[in-house]
C-alpha cells in the first residue's frame, strides 16, 4: 500500500522535474492567466461603475471572487489530462500503458499533480501574493475558513479532473471531438462560475447550474473564499461537491473500463 | 506444462467500412458496416523455459498480433494462452511483472525525460530492490554502453541508442520471459551485433526465455535454435533451424567465371540456374557429386577464371515459402524450386 503510493508519487516528482525543463510553457501560461485576469477585472469594474453593490455583493467581494477564481484556474490549467489522453489515443501509445502494473487514470492524476505543484510554487503563488497585496481584496479571516476553502478547492479540482479525463476517453468512440470539445469547455467555463458567479445568473439558468456538477469546480470554493458561503451553509455545499465527485469518479471508472476493453479487443 | 502454451489461438479484427459520400457518412453514424480481418488463424505452439525462439513471417503475417496477445494488451477472439500459468489479458498486471517487452517500432520510455529517469521510474513501478537495480544497471551498462546517453532525453536518442535503452528497460525487473518485436529494426551492423550478443547473454546466463520477431534472417541464424514460421496467421513450420539447413544442404551452388562466353555449356548432374555475362550459377546435389569432381570436369573442357561454392541460404528458402505460399513439406519435396 505504502509502496504503491510511493510509486505514484514518483510520477509526481518526475513530472515536477520535467515542468522545470519547460520554462517557456510555464511563462506563456502565466501571461495568459494575467491577461484574462486583466480583462475580467476591467469588465467587472465597468459593470460595477457607480454601484457599491450589485445583488448584495460588494465590488470588494467581487474583486476577491475574480482574483481567487483566476488563481484557481491558473492551477487547473497547469494539468493537461485531456490533451495527454487524446495524444495517447491518437498515437496508439495508450495500449502500451496497459503493459504497466499501475492504474492509468490514477497515474495520470499523480503526474498532473507534479506539474501543478511546480506551476503553483514557481508562478501562481508568488504572482497572486503580489496581486493580493496590491488590491487588498477580502480574504478568509479564520484558519477554519482557509481550511474549508482549501478542502473545497481540492474537491473542485478532482471533479474537474474526473470530468475532463472522462471526456478525453470519449475520443475512443468519436473520430472528431472538435465541436463537442467546444461545448464541453464552454459548459465548464459558464456553469462552474469561473468568471460570472452563479448568483448573477437569471433564475432559470441558476437553477440549471445548481443541478450540474460544474458549480463545484470554482463557484463553491470561490464563494467560501470570499465569505459569501459561511457558517451552516458551507456543509450542504461541500456535500454537493463530495456527491458529485463520487458520481464523476464513478463515471470515469466506468468509461475507463469500457475504453480499456475496447483497446484490448480492437488493438488500440 | 511448458512455460508458454498457445492453443488454437485466433484473432480477428472488425474494421468499420467507410461509406461513400455524405449520405454514406450519415448512414454510418447509425448503422456501421464491418469487414473482418483474420490476423491470427488457429495458431498453436508451446515454448519451454530457457528457449530462444524466432517468430518469423512476412509483413502482415500476424507476428505482432500474437506478441500483443501474449503480453495481454490484446484479447484473443478464441483459443487459449497461458504464460507461466497466467492468462495474460485476464491478469494483465501480474503478467506484466513476469515479462519484458520491446516493440522495436516504438519506445516505451518516457519521451521527454532523461533516459536515466525512465529507468528510475521503472525501478519504482516494479519496486525493484535497490541492490538488484544497481547490479542490473551495471551489467547492462557494460554490454550496452548506456553511460554514453543516460543523461540525454529519450526523444534525442539515435535509433540504436533508443533500442539499447528500451531493451535494458524491459529487463530491469528481471522478467522470466522477454518478448522482442523487431529488436534489430533499423540498426547498423555493429549495433545489430551488439544487440544480439546482449540477447544471447541474457538468455544463456540468466535463463530468460526469449521470443523474437525479425525480418533479418541472420538474427535467427545467430540466435535461435528453433524457429516458428507463420504466414497469413498460420504456422507454416515449427522446428529446428538446423533441420531445414540439413535438408537443403543437399543442394549446393557452384559459381563459375569463365574466361570467355560459352553458349553451349552442359554437364551431367548440373543445372544452370542463372547466368550473367561469363558467370554461371550451377546447381548440383552434393550427395551425388562432389564439388572438386565437378570443378575438374569443367576445367577439362573450359578455361576457368574464378570459382566459388555457395550453400543455399535460409533466406532463399524462406522467400520460397512466402512467395509460393508453400508449406515446408512442399518445399522439401519440390526441390527444383530453389
Ligand atoms: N488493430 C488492428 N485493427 C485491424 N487490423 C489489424 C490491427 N492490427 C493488425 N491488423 C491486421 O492484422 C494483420 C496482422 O498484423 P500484424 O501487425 O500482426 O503483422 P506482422 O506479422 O507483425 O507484420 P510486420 O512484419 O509488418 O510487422 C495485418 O493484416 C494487419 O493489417
Ligand atoms: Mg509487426
Amino acid at each position: 500500500m505504502m509502496k504503491t503510493f510511493k510509486m505514484y508519487l514518483e510520477f509526481t516528482r518526475k513530472s515536477f522535474q520535467r515542468s522545470a525543463a519547460y520554462r517557456v510553457d510555464s511563462w506563456s501560461r502565466i501571461i495568459g492567466n494575467i491577461m484574462s485576469l486583466g480583462i475580467w477585472g476591467c469588465i467587472w469594474f465597468a459593470l460595477y461603475h457607480g454601484h457599491d453593490s450589485v445583488e448584495n455583493i460588494s465590488f470588494q467581494s467581487m474583486l476577491s471572487y475574480i482574483l481567487i477564481s483566476m488563481a484557481l484556474q491558473g492551477i487547473h490549467n497547469a494539468g493537461t489530462p485531456l490533451w495527454e489522453i487524446q495524444y495517447r489515443v491518437r498515437t496508439g501509445d495508450i495500449a502500451f500503458e496497459m503493459l504497466r502494473p499501475y492504474d492509468y487514470p490514477l497515474r495520470m492524476l499523480f503526474t498532473d499533480l507534479g506539474s501543478i505543484s511546480f506551476h503553483f510554487v514557481t508562478a501562481i503563488l508568488p504572482l497572486y501574493i503580489v496581486i493580493f497585496a496590491l488590491f487588498q481584496p477580502d480574504i478568509p479571516l479564520s484558519a477554519s475558513q482557509w481550511g474549508l476553502f482549501i478542502l473545497s478547492a481540492a474537491l473542485g479540482y478532482l471533479i474537474r479532473y474526473s470530468l475532463e479525463l472522462t471526456f478525453g476517453l470519449f475520443t475512443f468512440w468519436l473520430i472528431e471531438t472538435g465541436g463537442v470539445e467546444d461545448v464541453f469547455y464552454f459548459s465548464i467555463s459558464l456553469f462552474s462560475g469561473s468568471v460570472v458567479p452563479l448568483w448573477f445568473f437569471p433564475d432559470w439558468l441558476e437553477r440549471l447550474a445548481s443541478l450540474l456538477p460544474f458549480q463545484g469546480i470554482y463557484f463553491i470554493p470561490n464563494a467560501i473564499f470570499i465569505g459569501e458561503l459561511s457558517g451552516q451553509e458551507i456543509w450542504p455545499a461541500l456535500l454537493n461537491q463530495v456527491i458529485w465527485l463520487i458520481i464523476c469518479y464513478g463515471l470515469l471508472r466506468f468509461v475507463w473500463n469500457k475504453a480499456s476493453m475496447k483497446i484490448v479487443v480492437q488493438g488500440g | 506444462m511448458s512455460l508458454i502454451e498457445v492453443r488454437h489461438l485466433c484473432k480477428e479484427f472488425k474494421i468499420a467500412k467507410r461509406q461513400e459520400g455524405l449520405t454514406g457518412a450519415l448512414r454510418s453514424l447509425f448503422h456501421r458496416q464491418y469487414t473482418t480481418k483474420i490476423a491470427v488463424n488457429d495458431i498453436s505452439f508451446s515454448i519451454g523455459t530457457g528457449e530462444m525462439v524466432g517468430y518469423i513471417g512476412p509483413n502482415g503475417a500476424g507476428k505482432s498480433t500474437t506478441i500483443k496477445m501474449l503480453t495481454g494488451i490484446l484479447v484473443p477472439s478464441s483459443g487459449e494462452i497461458r504464460v507461466n500459468g497466467l492468462i495474460p489479458y485476464k491478469e494483465r498486471r501480474r503478467n506484466a511483472r513476469q515479462i519484458g517487452v520491446v516493440f522495436g517500432q516504438r519506445t516505451q520510455l518516457w519521451w521527454d525525460l532523461p533516459t536515466i529517469e525512465s529507468f528510475e521510474l521503472l525501478k519504482q513501478i516494479f519496486q525493484i530492490p535497490p541492490d538488484r537495480y544497481r547490479q542490473n544497471m551495471a551489467l547492462f551498462n557494460e554490454i550496452l554502453d548506456l553511460d554514453e546517453f543516460l543523461q540525454t532525453p529519450v526523444r534525442q536518442l539515435s535509433l540504436g541508442q533508443r533500442m539499447r535503452a528500451d531493451i535494458a528497460a524491459a529487463l530491469l525487473h528481471d522478467p522470466k520471459i522477454l518478448f522482442l518485436d523487431e529488436p534489430t529494426i533499423g540498426l547498423d551492423v555493429v549495433a545489430k551485433e551488439r544487440m544480439r550478443s546482449f540477447i544471447r547473454e541474457i538468455n544463456k546466463n540468466r535463463g530468460v526465455t526469449v521470443i523474437l520477431t525479425t525480418h533479418d534472417m541472420s538474427d535467427i541464424e545467430k540466435l535461435c535454435q528453433r524457429m516458428i514460421l507463420i504466414d497469413k496467421g498460420q504456422v507454416m513450420y515449427d522446428g529446428e533451424l538446423t533441420k531445414i539447413k540439413e535438408t537443403f544442404g543437399k543442394t549446393r551452388i557452384l559459381i563459375v567465371d569463365f574466361e570467355e562466353n560459352i553458349d553451349d555449356f552442359s554437364l551431367d548432374g548440373v543445372e544452370v540456374i542463372k547466368q550473367e555475362g561469363n558467370r554461371r550459377w550451377l546447381k548440383f546435389n552434393r550427395e551425388v557429386h562432389t564439388a572438386s569432381q565437378l570443378i575438374s570436369q569443367i576445367s577439362e573442357k573450359y578455361e576457368i577464371k574464378d570459382i566459388s561454392i555457395q550453400d543455399p541460404e535460409i533466406e532463399v528458402l524462406i522467400r520460397n515459402i512466402y512467395e509460393h505460399n508453400y508449406t515446408l513439406d512442399q518445399v522439401f519435396t519440390d526441390k527444383t524450386r530453389i
